[in-house]
């Protein structure tokens, strides 16, 4: 693999910039979210949606880097682009998860007891998704060698990306209850909810970007540590 | 083309002269349609032609992961990966070879098994089959072709027999699905959907390219 010059010096400094402006937000946010109307049917259980579809698009924006990160490895050698590709995939699982989490929580609230789960399309095919990069976080620990694991974790990550479309595709095939795009299509926000959800989704988008470049920081130095650990035991 | 061609004749020498890896895919799909016959209560004719669809693909799927493990699990016996990744010409036309001879394989074994299904279970899938058939074999594309390029990056891994289908399987969900509601119509005795259609028309397309053109990564140098 090419070992290119270490950008973690921008990255550092990155960091501290996205670091105040997720505290920032993450103030506001917090501010913002306490004081919106509480909804007059599903009462304080409302408020998921600040948080739910915000780590919706995370998840997806992970998926989209892993791809990116993939795609640039396979065509320049690159291992900071591995790292890139390693990076999204696991902020992406985790914004994944929490949406995973975040929506079972608000449809026992809002449709009551017993009803944590609904075989709604979209939801299913999230899942899926989710499981499709568990497999890839699987395909990196059960690969042996660091090129063939990055050359084939960044083919499973374009091939996963790719399942996105499809899977909105089949959406609208198998059907089902439809209950996400409904929502967001007949604007069911209320009056004093439009801006906590604006502010989540930012606080969400920054707390992304900053997971991911400190997710590749990580990476990158680990990799650096490692080939100068490699290097010092072949010269002594 | 030349060693698609090469390769395709080669694997199905291979199959012939031996056919374990045929037989083993027959006895496995017979084996989970027996199974369904005691995870569901007692049902009419009518009613078994509704979970028809999803209990044969969900056999097919099966079985294809079965037939694929083995695809290049018989390239690394004497090196012949290495070999494989010294065939002079683009790689993609070793996924293509290896795809097609895949696509005959499992295609004889869920022609046998919706045979099997229909004498055992006494339902009718003769109506409509030509366009069952059509459905089936766009849905091939899509599997053998993602699946000949996964088969060949977990075969050099540990827990291959694990991990081939843990990688695959969420991959052919949206083949699974457009194939299963294309089914449902077709035994029904009803006209191929269109929106299945073009669904696995789109999906058998997307996959086949993209494999085709990832393929040159996955051999060793």
């Amino acid at each position: 693999m090419n070992q290119s010059s270490s950008p973690t010096d921008g990255m550092t400094r990155a960091l501290r910039v996205l670091g105040w402006i997720l505290l920032g937000l993450s103030s506001v946010f917090v501010w913002v979210v306490v004081n919106a109307p509480i909804d007059s049917v599903q009462g304080i259980m409302q408020k998921i949606l600040y948080v739910h579809p915000p780590l919706a698009y995370g998840a997806y924006l992970g998926f989209v880097v892993t791809a990116i990160g993939g795609g640039l490895f396979l065509w320049h050698g690159e291992e900071r682009h591995d790292q890139l590709a390693i990076a999204g995939a696991e902020v992406g699982t985790v914004f994944c998860s929490l949406m995973l989490i975040t929506g079972p929580i608000w449809a026992r609230g809002a449709w009551g007891p017993g009803n944590w789960w609904v075989w709604d399309a979209r939801l299913t095919l999230t899942l899926l998704l989710w499981f499709v990069y568990l497999a890839y976080l699987l395909l990196r620990s059960f690969t042996e060698g660091e090129e063939r694991t990055a050359r084939f974790a960044s083919i499973y990550g374009i091939l996963g990306v790719v399942l996105i479309p499809l899977n909105y595709w089949i959406i609208d095939l198998v059907g089902g209850n439809a209950q996400h795009p409904e929502n967001i299509q007949s604007g069911s926000l209320g009056e004093g909810m439009g801006l906590p959800f604006l502010v989540g989704n930012l606080t969400f988008f920054f707390a992304f970007v900053y997971l991911l470049v400190l997710r590749w920081r990580v990476g990158i130095v680990r990799a650096e540590s490692e080939r100068l650990a490699y290097e010092n035991e072949a010269a002594g | 083309m030349n060693v698609a061609w090469a390769l395709l004749l080669k694997d199905l020498r291979a199959e012939w002269r031996s056919r374990d890896r045929l037989i083993a895919m027959i006895v496995f799909s017979f084996l989970v349609i027996v199974v369904f016959q005691f995870a569901w209560p007692p049902m009419d004719s009518g009613e078994m032609l509704r979970f028809a669809p999803g209990v044969l693909w969900v056999t097919y799927v099966f079985a294809a992961v079965i037939g694929l493990g083995r695809t290049f699990a018989m390239e690394l016996e004497n090196d012949a990966m290495t070999a494989l990744a010294l065939a002079p010409g683009t790689r993609g036309w070793i996924f293509v070879g290896k795809a097609a001879a895949t696509w005959i394989l499992i295609s004889v074994v869920q022609a046998m098994t919706a045979l099997v299904f229909t004498l055992f279970f006494r339902v009718d899938l003769w109506e409509g089959a030509a366009g069952s058939v059509l459905l089936v074999a766009l849905a091939n594309v899509s599997i053998c072709s993602v699946g000949t390029l996964l088969s060949a990056m977990s075969v050099r891994s540990r827990f291959r027999d694990v991990l081939l289908p843990v990688l695959l399987i969420p991959t052919l969900i949206p083949v699974l699905a457009a194939a299963v509601s294309g089914c449902a119509a077709t035994f029904s005795g009803e006209a191929v959907p269109f929106d299945a259609l073009q669904l696995l028309i789109v999906i058998g397309g997307v996959y086949s390219i993209l494999c085709f053109l990832l393929f040159e990564y996955v051999l060793d140098e």
